[in-house]
Order: C-alpha cells, then sequence, then structure tokens
C-alpha cells in the first residue's frame, strides 16, 4: 500500500507547492498516471444532500459565464460510459459497497481523463459539483476501507478549492424530504440495512455522511460555508474567496483582447 | 409488488441476525461479522472486503494464469471433468464474465473509445463483482472454483500501460487469495501461432495495437506479450505462483496441474483420460 505519494508524482510539477495535506497519513489524492503540470484551475463543491451546493456552484458558474471566463462545468456520476452500467446495477440491485464505489471511480476516471485534466491542461477554470470526497464519504459510509478509497482515487488532481457546504442533518433531511416525494434505494442507503423506513433509513445514512465530511475539513483543506445563511449572503461569500484565491484574470484572455 | 414491499421483506429477513434500529450493525447479506487484520491478510491481499466472513470459506480457489494461447482454457475444461468424476463442485470464472459489466466491457473493447484507466476501472468493477456474486457464494457452499485468469492478468496489463503498480495492485486489496495460483508460461511466439491456428487472426487488445508498439501486427503482438511476460515474472516470486511449461504437451501439463490439485483437495487417484467429448483437446 503507498503511503506516499510523492513519489508516484511528476517531478517537473509546479513549482508552487499545492496545500499541503500533511495531517492525514491516508494517500492523498495525486497522479498513478504520469501527466505534466497544468495551468488551469479546479474549483469543487462538497456537501449532504440538501446542503445548498449546488445552487451555489450554479450562481458561482453564472458570475463566471456572464463576465465571461473561460469555465467547464461538470457533474458527479455523469459520464455516458459507464451510465447504462450504473443504471442497470440500481435497477436490479447488483451493487455491493465495492461494486458501487468502483462503478463511480470508473465513471469519475472517464470524466477526469477525457474532460478535467485536457482542460486543466488547456487553461480552464473546472468546476465540479461534487468531487472524490463524495465517493470518500459515501463509500466510507457503507464500509469501504478508507485506506482503499483513499488510493482508488489517487489519479484526481488535487483542487484549488474544495467548498464544504455545512448544514445540520436536520436542515439537509428536511430539504430532501419535503422537495422529493421517493427516494431512491441506493440513495437512501437501503443497502445498509439501517432501517426498513426509508426516510429514515435516508436520514441515518446522511447522519454518517455528514460524520465523514467533517473528519475531512482538515485533512483535505475544506473551506467551510455555512449551509443555512441566506443564498445570496452566501453566494457574496463564495465569489470573494474565489476571487481572492484564484486569478481570474487568466481566464478571461477575450475581455483582455477587446480592451 | 411494489419496490417498496420488497425492501420491506428484506428488511425484516435481517431482523433475524441484527435488528433495525440506529444502534445495529449494518447488514450485508448474510455476513455481519467485520474481520480482523490478520484474517484480512490472510484471506486477502490486504483489505477485507466489505461484509464478508472468511471463515465461511469450505472450497478451494484454483486460479490458472496464462497469456493468450498458453492453454488456460483447455486446462480448465478438462480439470473441470476430471474434478466433477472424482465428485467436486465445480465453477469456472474469468473476465469479463460479470452480470454487472461483463457486457459493458464488450461494448468498451469493441467502440475502442476508452482510456486505460477508465477500463482498469471497469475491470476491477468486473472483477469484484464475480467475487461477491459468482466466487464466495460457491466457496461458502465448498465448491471448487477454477478462474480462468485472475487479478494478476489486469495487474500486468494496467502497469505495462503506465498505470502506477501500487496504485492498480492497492485496487485489488480486496481481493481473495487462491489456494493455489499456476502460471502457464510460454514464449510469446508460441502464443501467437497457437492464437493465429484457432481464429485465423490476432485481435486489436491481444495484440496491445492500443499501445503503438509497432504497426506490424506480429511483433506488436509478440512486444506486448513479452511486456506482460516481464510483470509476470515479477508477480511470480511475490505471490508464489507455481510456474508450468505450457510448452509442454496438453497431457503433460495436465497431470501436473492435477498431482498438485489433488494434494490441495485430498484426492488420492489422479488417473484421467478425457471423454469422448473432450478427446480432441488431448494432444
Amino acid at each position: 500500500m503507498p503511503t506516499n505519494v510523492t513519489e508516484t508524482q511528476d517531478p517537473q510539477q509546479k513549482a508552487a507547492p499545492r496545500p499541503e495535506a500533511a495531517k492525514s497519513t491516508l494517500p492523498q489524492p495525486g497522479r498513478p498516471v504520469p501527466s505534466r503540470a497544468y495551468p488551469g484551475a479546479l474549483i469543487v463543491v462538497e456537501g449532504t444532500d440538501g446542503s445548498g451546493k449546488s445552487t451555489q456552484l450554479y450562481l458561482l458558474k453564472r458570475w463566471l459565464e456572464i463576465g465571461g471566463y473561460r469555465l467547464h462545468f461538470t457533474e458527479w456520476n455523469s459520464s455516458p460510459l459507464v451510465k447504462s452500467a450504473t443504471r442497470r446495477g440500481k435497477q436490479r440491485r447488483l451493487l455491493t459497497p465495492t461494486t458501487f464505489s468502483l462503478l463511480h471511480a470508473a465513471d469519475f476516471a472517464d470524466r477526469c481523463e477525457r474532460q478535467i485534466m485536457p482542460l486543466l491542461q488547456g487553461d480552464y477554470l473546472v468546476l465540479a459539483d461534487r468531487y472524490i470526497y463524495t465517493a470518500f464519504a459515501r463509500d466510507a459510509s457503507r464500509g469501504c476501507p478508507p485506506r482503499w478509497l483513499r488510493n482508488l482515487y489517487r489519479f484526481a488532481p488535487i483542487p484549488d478549492i474544495t467548498f464544504y457546504f455545512r448544514a445540520p442533518l436536520d436542515v439537509a433531511v428536511h430539504r430532501i424530504l419535503s422537495g422529493r416525494p421517493k427516494l431512491k434505494y441506493y440513495e437512501a442507503g437501503m443497502d445498509l440495512g439501517l432501517s426498513y423506513d426509508r426516510s429514515e433509513s435516508f436520514r441515518l445514512f446522511q447522519a454518517r455522511i455528514l460524520e465523514e465530511y467533517d473528519k475531512m475539513v482538515d485533512t483535505d483543506n475544506f473551506v467551510v460555508l455555512d449551509g443555512t445563511i441566506p443564498v445570496n449572503k452566501l453566494q457574496k461569500q463564495m465569489r470573494d474567496i474565489v476571487a481572492s484565491k484564484i486569478d481570474l484574470k487568466r481566464f478571461a484572455p477575450r475581455a483582455a483582447e477587446a480592451e | 409488488m411494489s419496490d417498496q414491499e420488497k425492501d420491506k421483506e428484506k428488511a425484516v429477513a435481517a431482523t433475524t441476525t441484527a435488528t433495525p434500529d440506529a444502534t445495529s450493525a449494518p447488514v450485508f447479506g448474510p455476513a455481519t461479522k467485520i474481520p480482523t487484520d490478520e484474517e484480512a491478510s490472510q484471506y486477502f491481499y490486504g483489505e477485507a472486503l466489505v461484509g464478508f466472513d472468511p471463515s465461511e470459506i469450505t472450497g478451494s480457489l484454483i486460479v490458472i494464469e496464462g497469456m493468450d494461447g498458453s492453454g488456460r482454457s483447455t486446462q480448465i475444461a478438462l480439470l473441470q471433468e476430471w474434478l466433477e468424476s472424482e465428485g467436486f463442485a465445480v465453477q469456472t470464472s474469468g473476465l469479463r464474465r460479470s452480470n454487472l459489466v461483463g457486457r459493458d466491457i464488450d461494448e468498451l473493447l469493441a467502440k475502442n473509445a476508452v482510456t486505460r484507466l477508465t477500463l482498469s476501472l471497469m475491470y476491477a468493477t468486473d472483477f469484484f463483482d464475480q467475487v461477491e456474486h459468482r466466487i464466495l457464494p460457491a466457496l461458502r457452499s465448498g465448491t471448487v472454483v477454477l478462474a480462468d485468469r485472475f487479478i494478476f492478468t489486469l495487474i500486468a496489463r494496467g502497469v505495462v500501460r503506465g498505470i502506477n503498480r501500487d496504485y492498480i495492485s492497492g485496487l485489488y486489496a480486496m481481493a481473495l487469495r487462491p489456494h493455489l495460483t499456476f502460471w502457464l508460461n510460454v514464449r510469446p511466439e508460441t502464443a501467437f501461432a497457437r492464437e493465429f491456428k484457432k481464429a485465423q487472426a490476432i485481435s486489436y487488445w491481444e495484440a496491445g495495437r492500443d499501445m503503438s508498439l509497432s504497426h506490424d501486427l506480429y511483433w506488436s503482438f509478440i512486444r506486448y506479450q513479452t511486456m506482460i511476460k516481464r510483470e509476470f515474472e515479477v508477480m511470480a516470486k511475490r505471490h508464489n505462483f507455481l510456474e508450468l511449461d505450457g510448452e509442454a504437451s496438453v497431457s503433460s501439463v495436465n497431470k501436473q496441474l492435477r498431482q498438485r490439485i489433488a494434494e490441495q483437495l485430498g484426492i488420492r487417484a489422479t488417473k484421467y483420460t478425457p471423454s469422448a467429448a473432450l478427446a480432441h483437446l488431448w494432444r
């Protein structure tokens, strides 16, 4: 088992080192497949269902789009290549914690190799609605060994900013349960056998996921945002952080040329 | 019956082993015991498979590895017949045979529209689906599982394509350790001749054409299989492969396999002549 990722990373990588995640003894995301450094930037949102992360990322995307920035938006679990297998597995309930995890990793790998990495290398700003931390939280909640999971996603580039939208369990669960009539089997964590009531199973599953997310705040440099404050105020915070941490000018070539 | 009713039935069945309240342990099928680290390295390559109790294993897992054209499938057909004649229940497994993604991988390979990492992970999904739905149930019921290839081929294929060795071995840390692993070692030149004779052609993937080793099909095959073979040599030492000379006759290789398997399973007589149905394999 690898504990040291630096030996697998390209020595000619960026001169400015990425934020260290030295507190964790688990393998960190890196590059098992040799690749060069990239000039682009990666912004990720994470959080439990109902934490408000997708709304906020959408608003951030609109802000950047209106500003004319070069960006690409990517969602978790959206690669057409693996979609049919995932759908079949879910419908027929063939998935176990291990195969659930691997199939999502295959999906992510496809997007990573064909979209995220090429775009980062092509100097794009990439926005991701959910990233590898979703898999760490969800699959660890299903019982997958954390060390195995960390290794599984070692090929993923480390985000420049990871926003973690934190909402208390009851608030997040209420947002989902009040808005959606029926929870799907795996979504509710029914495969864990926590409860045979779907809503109750969902709540217990989300509680575990929240716990797993909280564990990663320090080890993975999450920027924690309060998911309960008004949408526009939260968006203001998010935009300020993005503007302070990322040199946005680099992603707006057209505006620069026009002047 | 609605989905919800089915869930309830399942959950009710589960209450016999655990009560479905907030504090109970999760229920993954019949096993609720979490294996210790010691068990995890005894039965697995480092990490215990989620929700699986290794003490339930009563069968034997026998793996036959080797490149295309090394005679694996021939030997497995013969071994299955021999074991069944000795009264053992036999289950076979092989790559791309899972219900979950077996056909999806076939499609990906046919379209050649997949990157190496995604393909490796799809193969891993296929592997673990078979472990959990085919191999483990068989081993729990005392069946002999004959595996036509195992994680070693998958690791070798990934490594020669530039995927980090630790990374890909780590993927299979939850794979079961076989009781016996045979490696039918042949020269790539022999394998080429046998494969060509079989199909009058060499497939894109067998020849490793995705790796751009040579425009010449023959040289592409030889170079690719030589690289794979080198990876096998590394793993043979680390994982105690029982190496057999795949260039030898079918009957001689089969005899060596039977001797070692008989020892493992406690079979006294190892005499065997194939039935009429398989006689054509016995050259």
